[in-house]
C-alpha cells in the first residue's frame, strides 16, 4: 500500500534534484500530461478495486492519454483553438466520475466493515 | 499479482511526481541572479555612497535652516523665512539668473541648390531633443528664443508653428541659452555632440558659442499655480 506513495515522494525528489526546467512555451503541454497522468491512476485504482484491472490496459492508457492530450495541445495551438481544453473537460470529468466510483466503493467496503463488528 | 499490480503503480506515480515537480519548477518564477561583476558592483556602491553623501548635505542644510529659524529672535525669524522663500523662487525660476554658459544659436541651413519649402520654425522633437541632450550634459538653466524652461513648460506644435510655453517660434534664427555650474564640460560635450547632425537634416544648423563668463536668463514669466499646498493656519494656543 506505501509502495506507491514512497514512489510519488522519490519521483517529486528526483524531480527537484534534477534542476531540470523546460521552456516556458511548453509547460502547457506538461501540464495537461500530468493532468492525463492522473486521470490513468485514478482509472487504474478504480479498476484495481472494480477487479476489472488490465496492465496492459493501464500502462497503454497511461502512455497513450498523456500522448494524445499534448498533441492535441500541440494541435490546438496552431490551429488556434483552444483544443487543450477539450482534453482538460475529457480528463476533468472523468476524473471526478472515477473518484466518485472510488469513494463509493470504499465507503460500501466501510459500511459492510462496521455492520459485521 | 497483487505485487505486481503495486510495482506498476508505483511507477506510474514515480512519473507523476517526476513530471509535477519539473511542472512546479517551470511555473515557479525563475530566480534572479546577481549577475554584476566586481566593477559593475563597485560603480553601484560609489553611486549609492554619492546619494548618500548628497542626502546627508541636504539633511544638513535643512538642520542648519531649523536651527537658525529657532535660535533667532522673532526679526530675524522672517528673514531667515524670506531667505528659504527667495530660494526656492530662484530654484523655480521666477528669478533672472545670472551664471557661466554657453549660447547656441540654431539658424537655417540650406544648400546653395536647394529647392522646397522653407521652413521658419524647428520641430518640437528637435527641440525636446536638443533641451534633453542640454540636460544630460549638465545644464542648469536653460531659455529658448529668451522662454524660461521651468519643469511644466511645454514643448508643442501648434497650428504648424512650435511653441515654449507661451511664445512661438515663427522665425529664426533663435537662441537657446544655457547655464550650467561646469560649463567646459558642457560645452566638450556639445562639440562632440550627434544633434548637429539631427539639425541638419531638418535644415537647421546649429553653433554653439564659447564658454562664457555671464550669461543671463530671464525670468520664467507665467504663472505658477499652487494646487496641492495651503497655508498653514496658526494654532490656537498662538492666537
Amino acid at each position: 500500500m506505501w509502495l506507491p506513495v514512497i514512489g510519488f515522494i522519490i519521483g517529486i525528489v528526483l524531480g527537484f534534484s534534477t534542476d531540470w526546467r523546460i521552456p516556458a512555451e511548453y509547460a502547457n503541454y506538461l501540464s495537461i500530461a500530468i493532468l492525463a497522468a492522473f486521470d490513468t491512476l485514478i482509472g487504474g485504482i478504480r479498476a484495481h478495486l472494480q477487479n476489472v484491472y488490465d496492465e496492459n490496459v493501464f500502462f497503454t492508457g497511461f502512455f497513450f492519454n498523456i500522448i494524445l492530450a499534448a498533441s492535441l495541445a500541440f494541435l490546438g495551438v496552431y490551429l488556434g483553438v483552444d483544443l487543450y481544453l477539450a482534453a482538460v473537460f475529457a480528463f476533468g470529468v472523468r476524473l471526478f466520475q472515477n473518484i466518485a466510483v472510488i469513494r463509493r466503493i470504499w465507503l460500501a467496503k466501510w459500511m459492510e466493515k462496521r455492520e459485521k463488528s | 499479482m497483487v505485487r505486481k499490480k503495486l510495482v506498476h503503480f508505483t511507477v506510474i506515480m514515480a512519473i507523476i511526481g517526476f513530471m509535477l515537480a519539473i511542472q512546479v519548477q517551470t511555473t515557479k518564477q525563475p530566480a534572479v541572479r546577481d549577475t554584476r561583476d566586481i566593477w559593475q558592483l563597485r560603480q553601484d556602491l560609489k553611486k549609492e555612497q554619492q546619494l548618500e553623501q548628497q542626502l546627508l548635505l541636504e539633511i544638513r542644510r535643512n538642520d542648519e535652516k531649523i536651527q537658525n529659524y529657532l535660535q533667532n529672535p522673532a526679526g530675524n525669524q522672517a528673514a531667515t523665512l524670506q531667505e528659504t522663500v527667495e530660494e526656492l523662487r530662484k530654484e523655480a525660476g521666477l528669478t533672472e539668473t545670472t551664471g557661466p554658459g554657453v549660447v547656441l544659436t540654431i539658424e537655417p541651413f540650406y544648400p546653395e541648390d536647394y529647392v522646397g519649402p522653407i521652413t521658419y520654425t524647428i520641430s518640437p522633437e528637435l527641440l525636446k531633443r536638443l533641451i534633453n541632450e542640454l540636460n544630460m550634459y549638465g545644464a542648469k538653466e536653460i531659455a529658448v528664443a529668451d522662454e524660461r524652461l521651468a519643469n511644466t513648460t511645454a514643448i508643442r506644435e501648434v497650428n504648424g508653428v512650435t511653441k515654449i510655453g507661451k511664445k512661438s517660434i515663427s522665425s529664426l534664427p533663435i537662441q537657446v541659452k544655457v547655464i550650467s555650474d561646469d560649463v567646459t564640460t558642457l560645452y566638450n560635450h556639445l562639440k562632440v555632440s550627434t544633434i548637429y547632425d539631427d539639425f541638419v537634416t531638418e535644415n537647421l544648423q546649429i553653433t554653439v558659442s564659447e564658454p562664457m563668463p555671464a550669461v543671463s536668463i530671464p525670468k520664467y514669466n507665467g504663472q505658477w499655480r499652487v494646487r496641492y499646498m495651503q497655508t498653514v493656519k496658526a494654532e490656537k494656543e498662538e492666537k
